[in-house]
Parts: C-alpha cells; structure tokens; sequence
C-alpha cells in the first residue's frame, strides 16, 4: 500500500460517494494507515474476522482493491455528558487486488451471515458477521457486483450502518427511522393529544373545574384545624360561649359549603371526562382496524394477528387508563403540591425550609422504592400472563390432550407454572410487607422531627397551636400527591409507549401499494405472464427464483409441485398480496403493480389453501364478495361447489352460523364454502390452491364438472397434489425449488419421462397396487 | 442418502440415516470450508446443523451439502478422532455463534425497549431487545439465550456462575 495519506487531506469537504458510510474516526485511522477513503465506492460495519473472533471490522472497495480492517470499538461516557463516545482502533488492515475476485455474496446462517468471494468459480470466506449486519453486507455485495458488471453505482446512502442516536448514543434498532427513546416522544405525546383535539370546550371546562375544586379543598384545613383552634377552641373560657358556637356553626357551614364545592366541580370534570374518553377510545380504535385493513399480507404473516389484537386491546386500554385515571390526578395533584407549598410557606416560613429539606429524602425512598417494585411486579405479572396463555392453550387443546390422555402430564406441567407465579407472588407479597413497614417508618421519622420543631415554634409563641396543627395537615395533604406523582411518570411512559405502538400499525405503510396512476383495463381477460419472478419472504432465503411462466386467455393451468416449492407463493403474487422483489407478473401486458387494485381483486378469485370462513351464516359467508347477491345466486354458486346438499343437510341449513364459535364444519365442507364463495364473485382468473384436497374423490369430480362448465372464458389455475385432479388441465407446469423445471400438455410431460413421468408413475403404480387402474 | 443402520431398534422407527463414525473423513479445504468424504464420495464444502440447538448441541448433528440435502446425521461429536470433531465444532460455532455475557452492567427499560449493557469478553455492548416473552429463552441448566431485535443472539452460558449482581439485573426479565 502506497502512502496517499498526505494528499487526500484536503479534500475532507467532499461528501463521501460510498454507500453505508463508516464512521468517520474509522475513516481517519484508515487514512493514517495510507488509504484513500475519499473514492471508496462501498464500505460495511461487521462486528467479526474471518474465523468468527468478536472484532470490529470494516469492509470497504474501491476502485483498486478490497479492503478489510480489524480493530476494536469501544463505547466510553464522555465525563460530565450523558452522551457515549466510541473509542476506536485499528488493529490490521488487509487489501485485496479488485480483480481477485468476480463476485461476492452473503450466505445466512442461524446467528451469524458470512461474505464470501468468488475466485475462479470457487467460494472463498471472506468474513463472518452477527446475523444483524446482514443487510449492510448485502447492500455491500450488491454495489460490489453492480461496480464489477460494469453498470453505474447508484448515488450514495446512507444505508445499511448500525445507526446510533445522535442523542443518547444508543443503537438505533432496524425498522425505525429515529431513536424510539428519544425523538418520538414528543410527537407521540403531541398525537396523543391531538385526538383531543375536537373536545376543546369541554378540555377547558374541566381544567377550570379541576381548578377551582382543587383549590377550594386547599382551603379545608384553614377551617377545619386553623380557624377551628385558633378562633373557637383555644377562645374557650376567655370569650362567651354563645359567639363561640356561633363563629363554629358558621365554620361547620363553612367546611360542608366547601366540600359541597369541591365534590361538585368534580363530579363535573368526571362526567365530562367519562363522556369523552369513550369516544375518542373509539376513535383511536377505529384508526388503528382502518390501518389494519389497508395493511398488506405480510404484516400480519411477520406478526402472529391473536397478539396484534390483543395487543390493540391492552394499548388503547392503557390510554383510556391514563386518561381517566392517571392524568386528571397528575393535574390536581400538581395543583395541590404548589397550593400547599404556598400555604406551608404562609404559615411559618422556618419549618417549610426544613420540609423542603427533608423532601427529596422521601422522594427518593419512594422512587428507588418503586423501582425494586415494578421489577417484581414485572416478574408477577409476566408470570400471571403465562399462567392464563397455558390455560388457554389447554382448554383449546383438550381434544388432543384427551386423545393422548396426557391430562395428568398437562397437569403436572401447568402445576410447575402456577408454582413459579406462587413463588413470585409470594415475593411480591413478603418484600411488600417488609418494606412497606420500613418505608413508613422513614416517613414516621421525619414527621416527628416536623413535628417536634415545630412544637418548639409554637413554645417560643413564634406559631398558634391551630397554626402549627394546619401546618401537619397540609404537610400530610402533600404525601398522597408526592408519592402519585412519584410513580405516575412510569405509568405516563407506559401509556407514551402503547400510544407508540399504536401510532406505529396506524403509521405503517403498506408494501403492497397501488400505483398512483393505476391502470383501468376496458377488458380484463385474463392473460398471465410471468417473467423472471423473484421473491423471498426473509432477506437472503429465496422462495421464487427467476420464475418464467405463461398462461393464455382462457386456459386452465395445472401447477404440481413437491410441497414447499412455492405454488402457494406464486398464486399470491398473482393475487398481489405480496409484490414481486425482481421481475413481474403481467395481466393483459400491464404489470399488476400498475393495475388498479380494485379490478385486480374482483377480477382474480383465490381459494386458498387455509380456509378462514368469517363469523357469520353459510349464506353471508357465500356472499362475501358480492354483497348485494340474492338467494338464488348464492344457492346456485353454492351447487356450482357441490356444497348444497350438505348445507341442506344443517338443521339451520344456509342460516347455520359458521366461523369461530359457530357450527364446526369439516375440512372438505369449508372447501366448498369457500369455492362457492369464490365463484359468486366471478372471476377472470380463478386460482384453485389445493382447493378439493380434503374431498373425496367423487365431490371433486363434481365440482371439477361444474367447475369445467363455469371455465368457458375463465382463466383458471388449479394447483394440486394429486395429479388426478388436473385431468382437465390445458397445460400442466411441475415446479421445483421456486423455478418451472418442466411444463407442457399432460400427454407431452408423460411422453418426456422427466420429473412429472416419475410423479405420475408414482402416483399410479400406488393406485394400481390396490387394483385401481386409472 | 446413506442406508448405514447404527440405529437402535425402538419399534419402526429406525432408520435415522447416522453416519457411520469410522466412515466419515472431515477436513478443511484450502478456502477454508469443511468438506466430508464419506463412503469413498467427496463432498466438497458441507454445512453441519444442530437438531437441538437449544437443549442439545452436541448430538444429532445434521451434516448437508450446499444444496440442502442432508448426507447424514452425527449422532454425537465425542466419538470422532481428534481434529475432526474440532472441525465440525468449529462449523457449528460459526453457525450459531452466540457470544458469551460476562457482565452486565444495567438493563434498562424505555419505551417498550430494553436496552442490555454488556460486556462480552473485554467488549462492552448495547443492544436492545423487544418483546421479552420470545426474546429471553431459559435454556436447561442456568443458560439464557437473548435475541436482540436485529436478530443477534447472546448467551449467558450459566446463571449461577454470574456475579449474583448481574443475575439480580436479569432475573426480573425471565420468565
Ligand atoms: N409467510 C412466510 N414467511 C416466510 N416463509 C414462508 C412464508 N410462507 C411460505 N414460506 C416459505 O416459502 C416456501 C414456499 O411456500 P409455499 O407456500 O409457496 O409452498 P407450496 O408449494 O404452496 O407448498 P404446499 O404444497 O405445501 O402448499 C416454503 O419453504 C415456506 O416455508
Ligand atoms: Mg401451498
């Protein structure tokens, strides 16, 4: 390596071209060690060498050579600064010539992902990395490949780093824009608000209402203690007994005047709250089901949906909590600390200061207390939900536990788990009984050192007795708001972080958009192609690779397949309900992305392999698609699927009510459900995955009958198993490994004796051992 | 596939496909790959699999060519000669390399993330993990297994061998 150090000095001013810029320490000890870093075209962040030793390592290229550096990375807190630097070094630094090797790729693994370079067709390790950095290598490999084919680079991003906060220092995960600590909290809270936005009358009546009633209940103890002794009891013997009950009957007046108030103005900020948190829960629901429905396939294949419901449930829970039961209070009580705090200060300005000084002593017993608290609360509660999701499970599974008589290992099983909760319980509840004492016993302390100081206040006449009882009120009066506003932060971070959550499904975009100048077929027909389709549902794990594929106008298609080989994905991508990573599928010669998403969905039919029947009657079920159809078309589409005569079989016949909780039907009669749900909507093309493989054979012929007389002008796509099932077929197609390894006419695939010769033997020879001759 | 038989017999299920120990050759070839030959056939580059990453990692090892398929399966590591089942073990690290925590310094909650700090070996790290329930594995004897959100795994090989500071950090996150 030639020194080049000295002459790139200048040009620090220039922007990096490099895709995934490395942090610019790193860049720095590169220089020293003579590389030019101002022309790398492409650099990435591991965290490992080539033989799998933690590290910090660094891949770049550019124009003349490969390079990887070793080093190490450590994170420091600046002094005085809750910020962390990173400390870096540079341990080696190795170059390759570029023409070493023509092509580099990513292999993934369980935890970790390798580099690895291709030097005269043979694969050579380059560098190992943790599973995290896969998507930087790959962004990497990709720009590699694109520089060695020739073709421009793309301009640079900054992509594909492990991106820090700017302002705490924390890495930021994938999949967020910002630090989810720092920058969105305020915007979330600022949302959250928003939705309050169209109550503003009734916001300010109850801050007003809130107001008043709280600082009418500060005057309480001026009446009830100070007036009380100074005006009435400690008057006794020196003034006449009658102006004394009559000053205390004015005082009694006084006190429930001043209760009446205060319940009043609360009883108004609790009717208007409880009148308006109802609806703006619903609408945040409402948000949240329209960003689920707009939401593409693969969102909820990523995410299991029971979580995704419950969580949504237990989200706008936690706000409608907070909302009613915590904010309200932090506003009063925050009311009721300064209030206080001006009549402590009124009343005897020695004793405030030490309270003042005794304060933060409390407040930091209860927030250290609080933390040891929540973290056992955490265990409890993390045990609680696993105790309650087993029982579920179990009550879903006693079929099955029954068929294996595994009652009593189930029992054994959930009596372990009750056990820990027990146990963590039992904690929770030994700590609490031993702190608490302990915590109060603090507080004990320092209301005796109060109140003897002040005893001493009122013997040197510096204080009244009724002053000095006043001032132990509001001193207590503080307690209940300190410790709620001590705690009520976490709670407030509980509610900021399901606000996030559920502003995160109503902000996420959907990766199946449609086009923003979709195309409107005059005729959709019907006609697929399919070119060089590639898709992967995981970076790096391929499921369609380069996939070539035709279908006319009005053909019927049989795809067959090892189970596995990607016929389900295919149909989807037809469908669109996931997009295609490289290549397309064209209906009529407009790509689907172009296409309006409308006609494509009430053009295309799918019967899909996993049958969801919506709770609801066999008709509405039926009727799905086309909503306003009447009886006579779902009974016919509902013969059309051979499913008529077993719907007439119900008692309740086509009112029968399905779908969770419903009438349990069988396998092959949900099938036909479906089918005859599919072809009330009358489709262009028809996709049949696996749709008859829990019929009997002589159902399947008969719909394949009906199905045969409903084809004419239909584009239809039958994937199967069983090959019996695609007789009709134009043209069949055997996928294998997310490719078409062979495709013709049923008698052309025979005649070639390849891959669908051998299923077909297969299949036959089965049947013919059992003397069925087909 | 092999048809080699070291199974026991338990019932019908038998034919588990173990690859017969004195049979298998393992070795690395100049680009640094494993590569087995096996009945007097070379496989050039092979990828070794745990069946039991968790529980068991040293049994059961599936031993597959680069297209997937599998050769066969090690029953155990422990009877191949020297050197060899370093090899396949050194493979498997790769595979499902997981850096041991020595320390941890705090765990911290904000905004429904959890923010690990951590040293492994001499190296500190941060990383945050999500959704404890699937992200914090016990594994048998003391281990805990962490998957960050970017998919990193980290172990802590043994609870009781921690300092019982950080088994106090970490023991209100498991379940
Ligand atoms: N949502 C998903 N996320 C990740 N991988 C998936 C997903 N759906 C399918 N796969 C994987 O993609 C591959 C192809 O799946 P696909 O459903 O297309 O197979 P198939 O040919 O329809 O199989 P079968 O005959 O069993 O229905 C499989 O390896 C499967 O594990
Ligand atoms: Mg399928």
């Amino acid at each position: 390596m030639k020194k080049k150090g000295k002459e790139t000095r200048g040009k620090e001013k220039e922007k990096p071209r490099q895709k995934g810029r490395l942090p610019k320490e790193v860049l720095a000890l590169l220089e020293q060690e003579g590389l030019r870093t101002d022309t790398l075209l492409a650099a990435v962040t591991g965290d490992m060498d080539n033989t799998g030793e933690f590290c910090a390592r660094w891949a770049a290229f550019d124009e003349q050579g490969l390079y990887f550096a070793t080093g190490s990375e450590t994170v420091v807190s600046k002094k005085g600064s809750k910020k962390l630097k990173t400390d870096y070094r540079l341990h080696s630094l190795e170059t390759v010539p570029i023409g070493d090797y023509d092509e580099l790729k990513t292999e993934r693994y369980v935890s970790t992902g390798r580099l690895i370079g291709k030097k005269n067709g043979e694969d050579c390790s380059l560098t190992l990395f943790s599973i995290g950095f896969l998507k930087g290598f790959e962004d990497f490999c990709k720009t590699y490949n694109t520089f060695k084919s020739g073709k421009p680079l793309e301009n640079a991003e900054q992509e594909g780093e492990e991106r820090k906060c700017e302002k705490c220092g924390m890495p930021i995960p994938n999949g967020f824009h910002s630090c989810p600590k720092c920058a969105d909290k305020n915007s979330t809270i600022k949302r959250l608000f928003a939705f309050f936005g169209g109550y503003k009358k009734e916001v300010a009546v109850v801050i007003v209402s809130m107001l008043i009633g709280t600082g009418i209940s500060l005057i309480m103890p001026k009446i009830s203690t100070q007036m009380l002794f100074d005006d009435v009891i400690n008057k006794a013997g020196t003034e006449p007994a009658e102006k004394l009950i009559r000053t205390l009957g004015l005082l009694v007046l006084g006190l429930f005047g001043v209760r009446f108030l205060n319940t009043l103005f609360s009883a108004v900020y609790q009717y208007i709250i409880g009148g308006i948190m109802p609806r703006v829960i619903y609408d945040i629901k409402q948000k949240i089901f329209v960003a689920m429905q707009r939401l593409s396939v693969g969102f909820y294949a990523s995410k299991q949906t029971g979580s995704i419901i419950e969580h949504v449930n237990r989200d706008a829970n936690n706000i409608y909590w907070f909302f009613v039961d915590g904010l309200p209070y932090v506003l009063i009580n925050s009311i009721m600390v300064i209030g206080v705090t001006g009549f402590l200060f009124s009343l005897s300005v020695k004793l405030t200061l030490l309270v003042l000084l005794l304060v933060p002593m409390i407040v930091l017993t209860l927030v250290f207390g609080g933390r040891f608290f929540r973290k056992l609360h955490h265990r409890f509660w993390i045990m609680n939900a696993r105790v309650s999701s087993m029982a579920s499970d179990n009550i879903n599974g006693q079929r099955i536990i029954k068929a294996f008589s595994k009652e009593v290992d189930e029992y054994d099983r959930f009596a372990e788990v009750s056990g820990k909760l027990k146990g963590a319980e039992l904690k929770l509840a030994l700590t609490e009984a031993t702190v608490f004492p302990i915590l109060y016993l603090v507080i004990i302390i320092l209301s005796t050192v109060l109140l003897a100081f002040g005893s001493m206040l009122v013997v040197r006449g510096e204080m009244t007795t009724g002053e000095l009882l006043t001032y132990i009120m509001y001193v207590n009066m503080l307690q209940g708001p300190i410790d709620f506003l001590s705690w009520v932060s976490n709670w407030w971070a509980r509610c900021v972080n399901s606000a996030q959550r559920v502003f995160e499904i109503v902000d996420s975009k959907p990766d199946v958009l449609e086009s923003e100048t979709p195309v409107m077929l005059e005729q959709f027909c019907g006609a697929i192609e399919i070119s060089e389709l590639v898709f992967e549902y995981e970076p790096a794990r391929p499921v369609i690779k380069k996939l070539d594929l035709s279908v006319r106008e009005g053909e019927m298609l049989g795809i067959v397949g090892k189970t596995g080989a990607g016929k389900t994905t295919i149909a989807n991508l037809i469908a669109r309900l996931y997009d295609a990573k490289e290549g397309s599928v064209k209906i009529d010669g407009v790509d689907v992305k172009d296409l309006s998403m409308k006609q494509l969905r009430s053009n295309v039919g799918l019967v899909s392999q996993d049958i969801y029947l919506f709770i609801g009657t066999i008709a509405d079920n039926i009727r799905y698609a086309k909503p306003d159809a009447n009886l006579a078309e779902v009974i016919a589409a509902a013969k059309a699927a051979s499913a008529h005569d077993f719907i007439m079989k119900l008692p309740d016949g086509y009112d029968t009510r399905v779908g969770s909780g419903g009438q349990d039907l069988s396998g092959g009669e949900r099938q036909r459900v479906s089918i005859a749900r599919t072809i009330i909507q009358n489709p262009k093309i028809l996709i049949l995955d696996e749709a008859t493989a829990a019929m009997d054979t002589a159902t399947e012929r008969n719909i394949q009958e009906s199905l045969t007389r409903l084809k004419s002008g239909r584009t239809t796509i039958a994937i199967a198993h069983r090959l019996s099932t695609l007789r009709d077929a134009d043209r069949l197609a055997v996928i294998d490994e997310g490719r078409v390894v062979e495709h013709g006419t049923f008698v052309e695939l025979i005649k070639a004796k390849k891959e669908f010769f051998k299923l077909y033997k297969i299949q036959t020879e089965a049947l013919k051992s059992v003397g069925i001759v087909e | 596939m092999s048809e080699t038989t070291t199974a026991v017999q338990t019932g019908a299920l038998t034919n588990i496909g173990f690859l017969e120990l004195e049979k298998c050759e393992f070795y690395r070839n100049p680009n640094g790959f494993l590569c087995l030959r096996y009945e007097g056939e070379e496989h050039n580059r092979v990828q070794a699999l745990r069946s039991l990453p968790l529980t068991q990692p040293d049994a059961f090892l599936c031993i597959q060519d680069m297209e997937n398929q599998e050769i066969g399966i090690l029953e155990t590591l422990t009877t191949l000669p020297e050197g060899m089942a370093e090899l396949v073990q050194e493979e498997l690290e790769r595979r499902y390399y997981c850096p041991g925590i020595t320390d941890i310094t705090s765990i911290k909650e904000k905004m429904g993330f959890y923010y690990f700090d951590v040293s492994i070996g001499g190296f500190k790290k941060t990383f945050s993990v999500k959704d404890l329930g699937k992200s914090i594995k016990e594994l048998r004897r003391g281990g805990i297994l962490i998957t960050d959100v970017d998919g990193n795994r980290y172990l802590i090989p043994d609870l009781a061998k921690i300092t019982p500071r950080c088994a106090r950090q970490i023991e209100p996150y498991l379940y």
